[in-house]
Order: C-alpha cells, then structure tokens, then sequence
C-alpha cells in the first residue's frame, strides 16, 4: 500500500514540476526577451495538445525502434533519478547502498540516448548534434564523478540516505563550496540546455530533435523536463540537505530545494552563451575537469 | 472538434519562414508576437509562411518544403506573388494584419474548416536507385555508390590531421533560419567538419537580421528576441549580453577578413549597435572562409558577416578543385538536399 502511495506521490510530483520548469522556462524567456508572455502556465499545456493533434512524420527511412527507446530511455533515466532520492530518513523509492554510482550510470546512459535520438532518423543534422553530445558527454561525466565522489566523502558512504544525513550539521555546497556549480554544469549538459546544449543546438536547426514532429516532439520534450527533475533533486539531496529543514514535512522541503535547482539551471540556460564545440573541449579539461579535480582534494583533506 | 484540438487551437501558432527577396520588415519582428511560435523546423510548424518574391530557381527547395510540414498544415503568403503549387494559400497583403492572419488560419485548420494541404511532390525519391547491392552500398565493401541519388559517404583524409574519415556533400539552405535569407550552400562535411563548400545561392540583398541569428548561434535565443526591439540604449540588453560571456564563447582570430576584423569585433559592433564599418573589399571566398572549421564556428562567420561583404564573399568562385580532388569526389557531384 505504502508502496502504491509512494509511486503515485512520484508521478503527482513529477507532473507538477515538468509543468513548473515549463512555466518557469516561458517566464524567464519572457523576461529576458523583454516581450513579457502570454498565460506562460497555459501555454506549455497548449503546445502539448497541438503536438498531439499534429501528423507524425518521419525521414525516408528512420531508425524507428531506436527513435522510440531513445525517448522512452531518456524518460527512464530521469525517473531513477528521481526515485533514487531519499525523501525522509531511509525512505527512498529505490533504496540502494550504492545509489550515487547508479545515479552515475544513469548520467552516462544519457549520453547513449542522446545519440539514438541523433542517429535515428537519418539526417546530417540531427547526426552531428549526437555525435557532437558524445564528444562532450565523455569530459562532463569525468566531472561529475569526481564532484560526486567528494560529496560521498564526508559521508563516508555511496548511499544517497547517507549522504543527506551526513548534511545534518552543514550543507555540502557550504562544505564543498565548488561542488554545486561544477553539477550544476553538468545538469546544463544533461538536459541539453543553454551553454551545454551540445546536442538540440540552434546551429543545427534543433539538432537531434530537427525532424521530431507531432508526439515524438512532444515526448522528447518532456523526457527533457523529467531528467531536469531527476537532476535537480539529486542535486538538492546531494549539496542542499535534500529532506532535511525545519518545521515542514521533508518531502516539502525536498520539493522547496527541487524547484531552486530547477529555477537557477533554467535561468543560467536563458543567460550563458554557448561556445563552439572545440573550445568547450578545452574548457572542460583544462579548467573545469582541474577544479573538480581540486573539490575532491579538499574534500579529502577535510574528511581526514 | 475534440477537447484536446480546442486546447491545441489555442497554443501559440507555429510558423515556418520561407523568406523571400524583399520580404517586408516586419518580418524579422513577427517572432516578438506572443501569439506566433516561429519555429526553427518545418516539422515542428503547422504554418508554412512564404514572404517575399522567391526566384524561380528555388522554387523545387520551396515545394520540397512545404512537404516537410506535418498535417494539419496550410501556406501563407505574405506580399508574396502567386506560385502554382500554392493556389490555395492564404494571401496577405502589405495593409493586412499577417498575425491576425495566421491566428485565423491555425483556428480553420485545427477546427477542420480548412483541409490540410496535400503534397506537392510525390511521394517518391527524387532520383532513380542507382546503387549496387542490396542497400545500394556501392558494392566495394561499405563504400561509394549513389542510392537515390545520395552518394554514400566515403573517407577521405580530414584536413585536420590527416585521419581518414567520412566525407559526406550536401546541400544546406536557402531556407535554413541560421543562414542568411537565400543562402544555399553545397557543402562536404567530415563529421562536422567543412572540408568544401561552394555557392548554389547566395543570400538575398538587404538581409539585416544577422545580429539576431548570431545571438540565436551563441545559445541566447531570448536575447535574440530582445534585440528585435531594436530600441537604440537599450542598457539591459547590453549588459544582458556581457552577462552572457558572449564575447568569450567566440574563438579568438574567427573570420578573420583582411580588414583585420575577426567575429569577435563584428560582434561587439553589432551589440552595441555602432554603424559597421562600410563593406570591407576583399578578395576571399567562402572556400578561404570556411573551410577547415567546425560546423558552429562556420555558421559564426558567415552570420558575422554585413549582407553586402557577404554577397561579394560568395560572388566569387573558389578556384576549381585539382585533379586529384576531382577523381575522388567524382560520385559526388549528384548529392542529397536538406531542408529544402
């Protein structure tokens, strides 16, 4: 039973923060253009529908299956994310000791579904988009494990249970002041967004996305929305205490620390530009792979 | 009519833009209408938005086009001129309303008052299969050979260092919203790579939405929307884009012209709205340009670009590949079409 009201908790919450990123994504896009918007809470639910009703087409021969796991996997991933996260002590959805590595491969896994979703249907555009993810997948990954690792330390555990009761006394992003924004780099590259949007780029049209039409466009997009969910709320377990708080139930504050993730990935994706592939390359190993490097050494020092 | 089509009907009007030769202005503005989705994607569109004249040398590209459109889809024309193909398309004057327009149109197509546009052109490949083996693979193991017309990527030695690698020629344009209105290249691609590039089209006269395009290319397509307005001191806008680090996203020595301005300076002049200088006169081709760079940095350059240095860039002719290079690329001269 408790089992049943978990799960349906799990989709309840997960419906309403891809609606919540949606609106926040038109809200902040609003801002920024300077426009303002129109109903953006309405908005995102009036797309879905017309994406529903439109014809889906495909290339002359597409890579169906792949088209369709790719979608159905990214899906996946960012729902064991989300069920990974702890939402009061020792209760998680899936409970393993070891759920920082299995939220590692799901991370890793995003790069193989990115690329189907490139590959499947058969066009130069959406191709380089998945091969261009690939090349920047590799780095990001070593990145976050790393980053990972060092918020694993003072825990001294892989358990994610572990790693938020170990924040009991002092959040990670305090104790690891480099720890959030380098994850939060790799949330951007996860969700194909702003300055890590490697893959469904505007220099290739929509990238792997470019011949999506009616649902298929539809279910990318939110898959989209359900891996920044996953992200933001490991990201909230991992350096802001996730459950912990006063006063509110945990799974409010959970939910709280969630949408704050969610609110400044959306924002940095609207604000940061995007460099050419190659000198994000040198990005990634020469400055940013050294400083995750340095946030697991000081979380080592610190831990000892 | 169902639920979910009233819910669709009011959803932000998705519009594709086949930009025409002097099309009107008003435009590149459509896209700050909160009603109007412009969308990068023809598949992602219901409306397919013909603006301006287009020459009869792309009008296969425009059918190609309109084809790619899921249904339910209509065509607009905007202070266009009639085309066969398109008899049944909405026609908008200079004195009309085009967001009144297309709001009007999209409500008829959803409510099925208006039928969905048929195709244009059968649904067929457009050449004869002339591949050898099964899936027309050439034959020599995985290599050469041009199903359909395509010729199947062979390798080729990557300018770069000398890898081996699949070179693949295309067609990209003129109606791609990162390029330049008219803007059709043929270009060898390794990976996403420009290894060959010449002209099919150049780009109309008189395109002024590149500072648009390139903020769109740097990942800011909100900002993109913000310079639209177009108000001169806009002092958010310009702190908006050193926020953005766009400055530093752009390699260093891109584009770099005669004149000694690289990408980087034609960017800054254009944020910050200083008159660029006149057309620089200089003797480079696109091939000088472009080739050797990845595919965004291509895109960089050639929407860094004033239309007019633009025009004379692509007006001459890349000196003819040797020998050498003819003998490999010899099936390639019939090559795929992208995005009409």
């Amino acid at each position: 039973m408790i089992v049943v009201l978990a799960i349906l908790g799990l989709f309840a919450f997960l419906i309403a923060s891809i609606w919540a990123a949606a609106t926040l994504d038109a809200v902040c896009r609003g801002w920024i253009a300077g426009g303002g918007t129109v109903s953006p809470a309405f908005t995102p639910l009036r797309t879905a529908a017309l994406w529903l009703s439109q014809q889906r087409l495909t290339t002359e021969a597409p890579d169906r299956l792949n088209a369709l796991l790719s979608i159905a996997g990214y899906f996946a991933l960012g729902l064991v994310g989300l069920a990974l996260v702890p939402i009061g002590p020792d209760t998680t959805l899936i409970a393993l000791p070891t759920s920082v590595v299995a939220w590692g491969a799901c991370e890793s896994l995003v790069v193989v579904v990115v690329f189907l979703h490139g590959w499947s249907p058969n066009a130069p555009l959406a191709l380089i988009g998945a091969y261009r993810y690939v090349a920047i997948g590799l780095p990001i990954m070593l990145l976050s494990m790393f980053v990972l690792i060092a918020a694993a330390l003072p825990a001294q555990s892989l358990d994610l249970r572990d790693i938020v009761t170990s924040q009991s006394s002092v959040w990670n992003v305090i104790r690891q002041p480099l720890g959030l924004p380098l994850f939060i780099l790799l949330g951007l590259s996860l969700t194909l967004r702003g300055p890590f949007d490697y893959a469904d780029s505007a220099d290739l049209a929509g990238g792997t996305s470019v011949e999506a039409s009616g649902p298929d466009r539809l279910g990318w997009q939110i898959a989209r929305l359900v891996m920044l969910t996953g992200f933001s709320a490991v990201a909230a377990s991992v350096f802001l205490g996730g459950y912990l708080g006063p006063v509110l139930p945990g799974p409010l504050w959970l939910a709280i620390k969630t949408l704050a993730i969610m609110t400044v990935v959306i924002g940095l994706s609207h604000l940061l530009a995007r460099m050419p592939v190659a000198r994000m390359m040198g990005l990634i190993w020469i400055g940013l792979l050294p400083l995750s490097f340095l946030d697991l050494i000081l979380a080592g020092v610190l831990a000892l | 009519m169902s639920w979910i089509s009233r819910l669709a009907a009011r959803a932000p009007v998705p519009v594709f833009i086949a930009q025409g030769e002097s099309a009107p202005d008003a435009l590149a503005r459509l896209a700050l209408n909160p009603a109007i989705h412009v969308v990068d994607s023809p598949r992602a569109a219901c409306i397919l938005l013909i603006s301006g004249r287009i020459p009869s040398a792309l009008a296969d590209c425009l059918n190609r086009l309109h084809d790619q459109l899921p249904h339910p889809r209509a065509t607009v024309l905007w202070q266009s001129h009639a085309m066969e193909p398109f008899s049944n398309a909405v026609e908008v004057d200079a004195s009309d309303d085009i967001a009144n327009a297309l709001s009007a149109t999209f409500a008829d197509l959803l409510a099925g008052d208006r039928p969905s546009e048929a195709d244009i052109l059968p649904d067929a490949p457009p050449n004869e299969w002339r591949g050898i083996g099964p899936h027309g693979q050439g034959g020599k193991g995985m290599m050469g050979g041009t199903p359909y017309g395509r010729p199947m990527a062979k390798t080729d030695d990557d300018i770069r260092d000398g890898l081996s690698l699949d070179a693949y020629t295309a067609d990209f344009g003129p109606f791609l919203p990162m390029f330049p209105a008219g803007l059709a290249l043929t270009l060898t691609l390794q990976g996403d790579m420009i290894q060959a590039v010449t002209v099919a089209h150049p780009p109309f006269e008189g395109d002024t939405a590149a500072r648009e395009r390139l903020l769109r290319l740097l990942g800011l397509s909100a900002l993109a929307l913000r310079s639209l307005h177009g108000q001169k001191g806009d002092g958010t806008f310009r702190r908006l884009v050193r926020l953005s680090r766009a400055r530093a996203a752009i390699p260093a020595d891109l584009g770099r012209l005669p004149d000694g301005s690289d990408v980087r300076s034609r960017f800054d002049a254009m944020v910050t709205g200083l008159q660029t200088a006149p057309a620089s006169d200089t003797d480079m081709t696109l091939g000088d340009l472009l080739v050797g760079l990845e595919w965004h940095e291509a895109l960089l350059v050639i929407n860094s670009l004033d239309n007019a240095t633009l025009r004379g860039v692509c007006a001459r002719m890349d000196a003819p590949p040797d020998s050498t290079n003819d003998a490999t690329h010899a099936d390639h001269d019939m090559h795929a079409e992208h995005m009409g």
